[in-house]
């Protein structure tokens, strides 16, 4: 060889990270460098297989617990839309979307008398005359077996079983409807829907559509209501909900009212609602575990491979070049633990599907969606490569003269891209809690709280470190003072394992609290002042008797209410009358948005009520209640439910003229209320102050709690026969089937959080592991000086102890804040104390924590020194 | 594409201008090296010696462009390093430095062949196999070329360190302490074998050492203290290696 040397010319090295990650040396690079790593590399994707498989699990259970829950609110309506109208519902309603209709069913329900042949006995009832296979997607249930099936075909009456009892008929015997004498075909029990909330407080008969004529009680003339019930074809929830959306547009205009199970879910309260952002939380909560489990795996790689980024970069490879390599390995790992992950997840899936059959709702699948485990698998893989990005980032902290000395360089850039790399974190959190179901507010506020508790356990443990640092003395025992010391000398996992590990207490006991949350939303008060059954039609002067009468029979007077009927004449100003054109009145402000008021609510009949004082199922969120005494010639100041004033477009102070009975009264909203109309006791659009109602025309609403259908049947035969003109409505049947539904809610909280559980401990116990070579190679030079297997596993558990008491306590605190925020802004009720949680998280995580030094000082112990030194070496 | 790349032997491979490095440790201001001058020619050999903590590797990482500068100035090669990005100065490194260390730096998981390819193939070369392959063999490793380093003995391990650092004949050499983890046999041996292909390549070395007999064998000896250069005095040999 000579000084003038032959050179081939190489080829420039790419300048950009992109072309540096498709560079063939690198790839080259990154398959070599995992060489004597590959069992470790596992084992680190098999902990980020355990992240994602938590994730796809929660994910893959929510999206079909979420279907099943949506099935759940059909069965409350019996179809995906129902068209409701007083004229018949003409055909090709639908337009294009009849295409898409797999079936659909005709009603026409209407009040009427009936009673067995005899005469002697009559009853109000709601008929209802049905064609088609409705209830869509409902078991229903009926006595004898098939009789509802066969009510399609056969004439017949199918009946509620208090009519049974009060009638003192049976099953094949016969009850006249009009002028049809029928055969009861059976007695129902539960599965059908209500026609409305409380199908105008009767109980209801079903006849067949083509027996209606037969009757004589279908004329044109008659009061009846025309219902068609859509089936959509469709598989999924969304593409239901966006079928049913396109209907509500093309019938906007159109004189019918159109209902989805969502309407109707409003009688079941926000408890579903509540289900589904828990499901949400739990899915970002796993996440979130996930991306710890994952940043906890490649730290502990990247701290291994730093040395051989410095020979690198002294060699002259440039630093985005050594950046690729690492970066390659890592989303190799993710695509590994993504794939694994998400198989894991399916079987996960399948597994609590069929162990928890029997508690989960219907229709849950036990195998999971391809797609839902592709797109699990598909986030699985972005979120590793996302949270890989802050481990990853020491290599750019990484000086080639770390070669030569073990000084840190700083770096001007890290933390610029360390903020960076926050920011995308957080905007993933953000768009991942986006898809969830939170608005973008809620989900900013939500990325935002983990901000902060993210930067408070980063505080905690710069605090813990200044604190420890202050307080070690020489004169302290040595181990004591060892174990406290390794908190704050270099190379310390303080930081790391009260981010890991308070970030794990604080998800999972977030999860917990909002369990408990949404838990008791979904709890239905079946307390003895919640009533079941309501009588209807009360005359004011036969409000005493019915009370005497209820006491007789050892029944309760819950409520006894007054109730005057009455329609909207104008609203501010505007007349709104459905037979006449909308013309605004003389003094009339113009009112752009008048067209945007739901007809339904204009015309309907509106049922108000007169009182003092509000309701326990009340709550005031605008304005003050009326006063006592009114002023007869100001306009009357009354409270108006806010959903109804949303729709009306009224706010505190604007006057409505309601038509009570032909005399017109001019109104002024005082006060908005919101009413939880998933309580049972009697509920008000509008309530008047006493003093203005008192002589119009009016009778009483009261309601009693019956304990069974024995007490139930005796109070309609005692009202038939003591107070004919007043009927007893049970509403037991629909209580039983909105608890049922709430209980299988119940159920699947219950099962994700035990799941978010069982998965977020294995991968908090990964991460606490991922600092352990720095602490056996320590441990092993104490043993190597002398050290006994006792000092070396007390100096480790002292400072894991303390690590694990500090991280749960800084989690505990974090949790405790979200539990408290989430029940003011989210649940809006006030938030209870759970000390239990709170101190199993405390042992737990110090127990946790301590089984991780037992861990390391145990590999430490067993093996001669040498052994873990030149493994740990190499 | 062939080049042929001619050593200017009147210009220096590296100067050095009033080089500082100082220390911030809370409010005490530590100086590593103080105002430091050094020329060295291209296939000259220079070793610099001195007591520990006063500076020699500390001074050849930042003549290496390893680490910034207080102040003072770098040139190496005919490029001021201060006016360099970090990447600039890897490219530079691949281009003309070689490095050889105390604790060898190979890195873990590459084979001692692949490892001495490595600096060919970051600068995209593809037919170095048998030149890094012909090294090898030049430092007594022929046989041991898919070994991993933790299955070769130290001096074996800084023997490939060495077939790394002139697999790309580099224009000077920076050797901190390569004799430092040897024992004396075996440092005789790599060093011998070091100043032959120092000698054959025409590259210029900076010796770090603490050895008195490695420090004669370079034609001039730099002595440290306190972070400044003392006055300076020839080796055995009164005038650079020439080709």
């Amino acid at each position: 060889m000579s000084a003038t040397v032959n050179r081939v010319e190489p080829e420039a090295l790419p300048q950009s990270f992109l072309r540096a990650l498709l560079h063939p040396w690198t790839w080259r690079m990154a398959w070599r460098d995992t060489r004597s790593q590959r069992s470790r590399l596992a084992l680190y994707a098999l902990s980020i297989a355990i992240g994602i498989c938590a994730l796809t699990a929660i994910y893959s259970l929510k999206s079909t617990v979420q279907e099943a829950i949506n099935l759940q609110g059909k069965s409350l309506l019996g179809a995906d839309l129902r068209i409701s109208s007083r004229r018949p519902i003409p055909d090709g309603l639908l337009g294009d979307l009849a295409g898409r209709v797999r079936a659909g069913s005709r009603e026409t329900s209407f009040s009427s008398m009936i009673g067995p042949p005899s005469g002697d006995r009559t009853k109000l009832v709601q008929v209802r005359a049905l064609e088609g296979g409705y209830p869509f997607g409902n078991t229903v249930e009926c006595e004898p077996q098939g009789s509802w099936e066969r009510l399609r075909n056969t004439s017949g009456i199918v009946v509620e079983p208090s009519l049974l009892e009060e009638f003192g008929t049976s099953v094949g015997q016969t009850l006249k409807v009009g002028t049809l004498e029928l055969p009861i075909l059976g007695v129902v029990s539960n599965g059908v829907p209500r026609s409305n909330r409380f199908s105008g407080f009767a109980p209801e008969v079903f006849i067949r559509l083509a027996d209606l004529p037969a009757t004589g009680l279908a004329g044109e003339q008659s009061l009846a209501y025309h219902h068609l019930a859509v089936d959509w074809e469709a598989s999924t929830e969304p593409e239901r909900a966006s079928l049913s959306s396109k209907a509500r547009e093309a019938l906007a205009g159109k004189s019918v009212q159109v209902q989805t199970p969502e309407d109707r879910k409003e009688s079941i309260g926000e408890g579903l609602d509540r289900s589904k952002e828990f499901l949400g939380i739990s899915a970002l909560a796993a996440l979130l575990l996930g991306g710890i489990g994952v940043a906890g795996a490649i730290h502990t790689h990247i701290q291994k491979r730093l040395p051989s980024v410095a020979v690198l970069l002294c060699l002259g490879c440039p630093s985005h070049f050594a950046f690729a390599i690492y970066f390659i390995q890592a989303a190799a790992m993710g695509l590994l633990g993504a794939v694994l992950g998400a198989l894991a997840g399916g079987l996960a899936h399948s597994l609590v599907v069929h162990l928890a059959a029997g508690s989960l709702p219907i229709a849950v699948n036990l195998i999971p969606s391809p797609g839902i485990l592709l797109l699990t698998a598909a986030a699985g893989f972005a979120i590793c490569c996302a949270f890989a990005l802050m481990p990853l980032l020491g290599i750019q902290n990484v000086s080639p003269a770390a070669t030569l000395f073990q000084r840190p360089a700083p770096n001007p850039r890290a933390n610029v891209l360390r903020s960076a790399v926050c920011a995308l974190l957080a905007a993933m959190v953000w768009g991942v809690t986006l898809l969830n179901g939170a608005g973008p507010l809620r989900a900013a506020a939500i990325t935002g709280f983990m901000v902060v508790a993210f930067a408070c356990l980063a505080a905690t443990a710069a605090g813990l470190i200044r604190l420890t640092r202050a307080l070690v003395r020489p004169t302290w025992p040595y181990l004591p003072r060892q174990g406290i010391s390794n908190l704050f000398r270099p190379h310390n996992q303080t930081l790391l394992v009260t981010l890991s590990l308070g970030l794990g207490v604080f998800l999972l006991l977030s999860t917990w609290f909002i369990r408990g949350q949404v838990l008791n939303q979904l709890k239905l008060d079946t307390s003895l002042h919640t009533p079941n059954v309501y009588l209807i039609d009360v005359q004011p002067d036969q409000a005493d008797t019915i009370k005497s009468m209820l006491g007789r029979l050892g029944l309760p007077t819950i409520e006894d209410t007054p109730m005057v009927t009455m329609r909207i004449e104008t609203v501010k100003g505007m007349r709104l009358s459905p037979l006449e054109a909308k013309q605004p009145a003389p003094d009339a402000q113009p009112d752009t948005q008048r067209q945007e008021v739901p007809r339904w609510v204009m015309e309907r009949e509106y049922r108000s009520t007169y009182r003092d004082h509000l309701n326990s199922t009340e709550t005031i969120v605008a304005g003050e209640w009326p006063p006592q005494k009114v002023d007869p010639n100001e306009a009357i100041p009354i409270s108006v439910e806010q959903k109804l004033a949303k729709d009306l477009r009224v706010e505190i102070g604007d006057e409505i003229v309601m038509d009570v009975q032909g005399v017109p009264m001019r109104t002024r909203v005082a006060c908005l209320r919101k009413v939880d109309w998933s309580r049972f006791n009697l509920n008000f659009f509008m309530v008047f102050p006493p003093g203005v109602l008192e002589t119009a025309p009016q009778f009483h609403l009261m309601t009693t709690r019956v304990p069974d259908a024995a007490s139930s049947g005796q109070l309609q035969r005692t009202l038939f026969k003591e107070i004919p003109n007043v009927s007893a409505v049970d509403l037991t049947s629909l209580l039983q089937t909105i608890s049922k539904l709430l209980k299988k809610a119940s159920n699947v909280i219950e099962l994700l959080s035990a799941f978010t559980l069982f998965a977020g401990v294995p991968i908090l116990i990964a991460a606490v592991l991922g600092g352990r070579e720095q602490r056996v190679r320590e441990s092993v030079l104490l043993r190597t000086l002398g050290a006994s297997e006792q000092q070396v596993r007390t100096i480790l558990l002292i400072e894991y102890t303390t690590l694990g008491a500090l991280s749960a306590t800084a989690g505990g605190g974090l949790s405790w804040i979200a539990h408290l925020a989430a029940a003011k802004w989210i649940f809006k009720a006030p938030a209870q104390f759970e000390p239990l949680p709170l101190l199993f998280a405390f042992v737990g995580c110090c127990l946790l924590s301590m089984i991780a030094g037992i861990l390391i000082g145990r590999g430490v112990c067993s093996r001669p020194p040498l052994e873990v030194l030149r493994q740990t070496a190499s | 594409m062939v080049e042929t790349i001619p050593a200017n032997p009147d210009r220096p491979v590296l100067e050095v201008r009033g080089l500082t490095k100082t220390y911030q440790d809370g409010e005490n201001t530590l100086t590593v090296l103080d105002h430091v001058d050094l020329q060295v020619m291209p296939a000259e050999t220079c070793a610099i010696i001195g007591p520990s903590g006063s500076g020699k590797t500390t001074l050849l990482g930042l003549c290496a462009g390893l680490d910034d500068a207080t102040s003072g100035t770098v040139c190496l090669d005919g490029q001021s390093l201060e006016n360099l990005t970090q990447n600039a100065r890897a490219a530079l490194r691949g281009k003309s430095i070689g490095f050889v260390f105390q604790n060898f730096q190979l890195i873990p998981t590459l084979t001692a062949l692949e490892n001495v390819l490595i600096p060919l193939e970051l600068q995209g070369q593809t037919l170095g196999r048998s030149t890094a392959q012909a090294l090898l063999e030049r430092v007594g490793l022929g046989k041991r070329l898919t070994h991993y380093p933790h299955q070769l003995s130290g001096g074996e391990q800084q023997r490939v360190a060495l077939a790394r650092a002139f697999v790309r004949p580099p224009k000077i050499l920076f050797a901190d302490e390569p004799t430092g983890n040897l024992d004396s046999e075996t440092s005789a041996i790599l060093v011998d074998i070091l100043f032959e292909l120092n000698r054959e390549n025409g590259t210029a070395l900076i010796l770090v050492t603490h050895d008195p007999s490695l420090a004669a064998r370079a034609d001039r000896i730099v002595r440290m203290q306190s972070g400044r250069i003392l006055p300076e005095h020839r080796g055995p040999q009164a005038s650079p290696a020439r080709p």
